[in-house]
């Protein structure tokens, strides 16, 4: 098993300031929160929604790595996204999987139990999946999908608990993080437009 | 869904320079749906749910990629959670064309009961969701609620629903 932090540390290395994140809730959220406070970068998305969210940012921005950083409790509310993953097949979206293999914020509490996360991955049609276990792993394997044009997608063996980081809480949740995340898109290079946030 | 309404709703779309067409085909609809896959302007995306297909237009809408999320009752009941999320707590604007199951208008091969189910749902569930929406029943209102639909829900800031009926929908045996 891993240390999330340690490799979302790694993770935050190799980004560029025009690549996309989409996170789930919880400690992916506020770790990546802390790790990279800059950029276009989605939090909190609740359960079941960070992978479809992430699917339409990829398709927003075809020519920049967009990743998915969600979680075994979150993946497993909407498996069928898996399927419409692999049929787009879009070879800018890496998914990664922290699978802790409970719902953290409530203790220990069961998620996938005996399915095995990557197998229904590979079922469901994506070509390239793994299973990380290690660091060294991750150093390796992840980078190697990071770097390359085609959709990919890792479970994360992930030991429980989250480190503790300082981060500003209003801008990994609801609307401030959302008009963080907007601002930072339309500055985008390739930002083709189509978006008028509500006037308050 | 007749060639009219399928043709006023493709060239609506390409004048709101709507490019990325998200779907569950459902039976009213499919034959739009079906017109637009084989139309190269558009990136249509056929989803396995429609949770994270109003997931997938939420992240493309933010993001700048103009879309449209095609569907029926059925599947706003099915993709009610993430509606809660990308409208209640986000405010993301999502442009929604749903066949208006259960309608009085709907002489499809479902149960009545099923269909009866819908009628009383439908509506209630957009109110709960604080979601707007129009019921569209004429072809002569289509272009201008689309146009309007889509216009006000990127102004609102919200997911916003136009139920399909009526001739738009029912053309050969309606009776609405």
């Amino acid at each position: 098993m891993v240390k999330r932090f340690d490799c979302l540390k790694l993770l935050a290395s190799w980004m560029d300031e025009h690549m996309l994140t989409v996170t789930s809730r919880g400690g992916n959220a506020r770790e990546w929160a802390h790790l990279r406070p800059g950029g276009a970068n989605f939090h909190s998305l609740n359960l079941g929604t960070c992978l479809g969210f992430a699917l339409g940012v990829s398709l927003a921005f075809p020519r920049r790595k967009v990743i998915a950083i969600d979680s075994d409790g979150s993946l497993l509310l909407d498996t069928s996204a898996l399927v419409t993953v692999a049929e787009v097949n879009p070879p800018n979206l890496l998914i990664l999987v922290f699978d802790n293999q409970s719902y953290a914020n409530m203790g220990a509490t069961a998620t996938a139990r005996a399915a095995d996360l990557e197998k229904m991955a590979e079922g469901a049609g994506i070509k390239k999946t793994g299973t990380i276990t290690t660091l060294e792993e991750f150093g390796t394997v992840v980078r190697k999908a990071f770097d390359a044009q085609e959709l990919a997608f890792y479970v994360v063996k992930a030991a429980p608990g989250r480190e503790r980081v300082k981060v500003d809480s209003r801008f990994i949740h609801g609307r401030p993080m959302l008009e963080n995340f907007v601002t930072v898109v339309r500055n985008h290079p390739d930002y083709r437009g189509g978006f008028t946030p509500a006037k308050e | 869904m007749d060639e009219e309404s399928i043709a006023i709703i493709i060239k609506t779309l390409k004048h709101e320079k709507i490019d990325l067409v998200v779907t569950l085909p459902e039976e009213p609809t499919s034959p739009l749906t079906e017109e637009i896959r084989r139309d190269p302007y558009f990136t249509s995306v056929t989803v396995a749910g429609e949770g994270h297909g109003i997931s997938l237009c939420a992240g493309a809408s933010l993001s700048g990629r103009r879309c449209v999320f095609v569907t029926g009752i059925a599947g706003l009941l099915v993709g009610a959670w993430s509606l809660a999320q990308m409208g209640v707590l986000y405010g993301i604007p999502v442009l929604i064309l749903a066949s208006y199951r259960g309608d009085i208008a709907d002489h499809s091969g479902i149960s009545g009961a099923q269909l009866f189910m819908f009628q009383q749902i439908g509506e209630p569930l957009l109110n709960a969701l604080r979601i707007p929406y129009k019921v569209v029943d004429k072809k002569s209102d289509l272009e201008r609620r689309i146009v309007d639909g889509h216009s006000a829900c990127q102004g609102f800031g919200t997911p916003l629903v136009l139920l399909l009926t009526g001739d738009v929908l029912w053309s050969n045996d309606s009776t609405a």
